[in-house]
């Protein structure tokens, strides 16, 4: 059963195993083309080349008559000078020997029996070949080596190695590439995963393990969606529905007598009215977007400024008095909103800043609270995690919502939203909104 | 109030809602009828004069926008649509059916009170209109107030925020433009006197929509401050025709 699951090709193991098989077949494929191609076994042309030239030019001096020889040295001497063909005098034939080489004896072939070969081993003709003609008279000449003298690692072997290293390099990549892509891609799906449904299912493919390992992630992606879709469906009811009966007691306490019971009754019943609201903006936000526009946002800013300052809180706005951007305006003023709403639950008083350059809108809300910890920032981006976990909820307190949704609002203007510590004490929201969206806008 | 007893129909299926309005309303002098659908709707509306509809966009059978748009063919009656949500869809989608304004709910009572009176006054003003009352959108030097969407925008096409308070004001001025408008006056077209606002809060709202449309806020040239008491809206002001409005 393992031996057949290991040979099957759609798995891992028969993969890697084919893969190997592969890249011997193709070593062995490198090897034999290259031998073909350089053939070791038949005589290199270049040596046959000039031991054909020395041959042709003995001959023709060997047949020539004597008296025309010298003429014609001259003529070889300027035509092949490299060659280095001389008269040599007839004494030279003692320090000659007869030599059993095998190149020598591919020259003799060539030149027939009635001419005679010997390598010169004394004085400055040492190294050449001595030839003698039919007649007896003698030349000697260099023969050209030059070619057998390739550089080490121009060598059939050595290439053929470099040759296999690297294509068994390569291949090794290629394969461990494709083995491993899906994986990180997986990694990649499930950092990526958010509920808004928009990231693309994973692909089925690749080895067995891996289409497995793609389909389960898909359903349990589904299969979260949907979890989530309904819960989200149930709570958007829930809120939506509550909004009846708080219409009813909103309307009801109109007819209450005791200013001080209604005051309090109006003041519980816009903080479940915001949270209402909070509810199903947060719900709303992953789904259906506003159309952006462009939008004067110091106005939107100032309008909050001056929304807070009427509720008897201190508010301060401090930037130019008009900037625009194209963003969501009801979106933007929502997440202001929520932010000057927490700085004024946990400070004395808070500030709105704008800032403006030519590509980014800085909006900053600063409150003198008591700031947040570096270790819980990043928590207090989630949603319903609250700044006073520890105290009771109080008539300002709500889901904790507010960053969270500021914070999902600021991304889907592809924006940014941080948290960062004022001096001495104090918390200072930074959100940086791109001025100008890349997709299509209106302008009027 | 603009009339001295205005005929109100509310339409709501929620009985308790209904009464409770109805109760609001009467007690702020107003004659009121209720109606749970659409049929009753239609039969209190052939009954007696109804001079201003509050109509809920959630209603069993036939829904509120329907109703809304059915009536609107057939009547030039003032219509407040109560929405479930506040939501830009409906929003729109509201007033393209010819609403003239809408109240997301939950919403607050006082705040219903001074949006009826505020389009009962519109209405009445409409009666003996001239182009600009009939209006649905204005234009002065370059800006534009849009009262379908209630937005106001810029030279430059970008939209300013704005309260409905201070939307309701500047939408007072672009109506009357060149005519000295006192505090008392002002209030009593915009929030209505029972809506517990005082004269003083003119002042705040004119000079926070100074700081959003006037270009030198200290040195106002287009809410004029006059001598003797009031303001005046200084800009021409042209009516923009239906088809040029709406936006992308």
């Amino acid at each position: 059963m393992k031996l057949v699951g290991f040979l099957n090709l759609r798995g891992i193991s028969g993969q890697i195993a084919a893969l190997v098989v592969a890249s011997i077949v193709a070593i062995h494929l490198i090897l034999t083309a290259i031998f073909f191609i350089h053939r070791p076994d038949q005589p290199d042309p270049s040596i046959d080349r000039g031991h054909n030239q020395l041959a042709a030019l003995a001959q023709l001096l060997g047949t020539a008559p004597a008296a025309e020889r010298p003429r014609l040295l001259v003529d070889i001497a300027r035509a092949f000078p490299q060659m280095n063909v001389e008269r040599l005098p007839p004494e030279s034939a003692v320090a000659a020997a007869d030599t059993d080489s095998p190149e020598l004896r591919g020259l003799h072939r060539r030149l027939g029996s009635s001419y005679r070969i010997f390598s010169l081993v004394k004085g400055e003709d040492a190294g050449k070949i001595g030839i003698a003609l039919p007649d007896g008279a003698m030349i000697s000449a260099k023969l050209l080596q030059d070619s057998r003298q390739r550089p080490f690692w121009m060598g059939t072997w050595i290439v053929t190695l470099l040759f296999a290293v690297v294509s068994v390099t390569l291949l090794g990549l290629w394969a461990a590439r494709a083995l491993t892509a899906p994986l990180s891609s997986f990694a990649k799906a499930a950092e990526d995963f958010s509920l808004n449904g928009a990231a693309e299912p994973l692909p089925e493919r690749g080895p067995e393990e891996i289409r497995s390992v793609a389909k389960a992630l898909n359903r349990m992606r589904e299969r979260i969606t949907t979890l989530i879709d309904d819960r989200t469906k149930m709570l958007a009811a829930i809120s939506h529905d509550l909004r009846t009966p708080i219409t009813r007691m909103r309307l009801r306490a109109e007819f209450i007598e005791d200013d001080t019971h209604r005051s309090r009754m109006l003041r519980d019943l816009e903080q479940m009215r915001s949270m209402l609201e909070a509810v199903l903006s947060f719900l709303r936000n992953d789904r259906k977007l506003e159309a952006m526009t462009l939008v004067d946002i110091a106005t939107t800013l100032q309008l909050v400024t001056d929304q807070f300052a009427d509720m008897g809180h201190k508010v301060a706005y401090d930037g130019p008095e008009h900037a625009m951007a194209t963003v969501r305006p009801d979106d933007l003023h929502r997440s202001v909103t929520n932010l000057v709403e927490n700085a004024v639950r946990y400070g004395a008083e808070a500030t709105i800043r704008l800032t403006v350059s030519p590509d980014t809108a800085t909006i900053e809300v600063e409150d003198d609270g008591p700031g947040i910890s570096d270790a819980r920032k990043q928590i207090m981006l989630e949603p319903f995690v609250r700044g006073d976990d520890a105290r009771n909820m109080d008539e300002a307190s709500g889901f904790g919502l507010g960053l969270s949704i500021a914070r999902t609002i600021a991304l889907a203007h592809h924006g940014a939203l941080s948290l960062n510590d004022r001096k001495p004490h104090g918390l200072i929201v930074r959100i940086q909104l791109p001025v100008r969206q890349q997709s299509r806008q209106s302008a009027a | 109030m603009a009339t001295a007893s205005p005929n109100i129909l509310v339409v709501d299926d929620d009985r308790e809602t209904r009464s409770l309005i109805a109760k609001y309303l009467r007690s702020n002098g107003c004659n009121v009828t209720v109606a749970i659908d659409g049929r009753e709707m239609v039969r209190a509306m052939s009954d007696h004069r109804v001079d201003l509809l509050i109509l809920d966009v959630m209603l069993p059978g036939e829904d509120g926008l329907s109703l809304c748009r059915r009536v609107r063919a057939e009547s030039q009656v003032p219509i407040i649509m109560l929405t479930a949500r506040g939501e830009d869809v409906d929003r729109i989608l509201g007033l393209e059916m010819g609403a003239d304004d809408y109240l997301p709910k939950p919403f607050n009572p006082r705040e219903l009170l001074a949006r009826i009176n505020a389009v009962l006054r519109r209405h009445a003003a409409a009666q003996t209109a001239s182009a600009i009352n009939g209006a649905t959108a204005l234009t002065f030097l370059g800006w534009r107030i849009d009262f379908r969407l209630r937005e106001l925008r810029n030279p430059a096409g970008a939209r300013v925020a704005m309260t409905s308070a201070e939307f309701d004001l500047l939408r007072t001025f672009c109506e009357r433009p060149g005519r000295v408008l006192s505090r008392d006056s002002l209030l009593d077209l915009t929030q209505g006197r029972n809506a517990g606002s005082f004269e003083r809060s003119i002042d705040v709202l004119v000079s926070r929509i100074r700081r959003k449309i006037e270009p030198d806020p200290q040195d106002a040239t287009m809410i004029k401050t006059v001598r003797s008491g009031g303001y005046m809206f200084t800009p021409a002001v042209d009516a923009v025709t239906t088809s040029a409005s709406g936006r992308s």
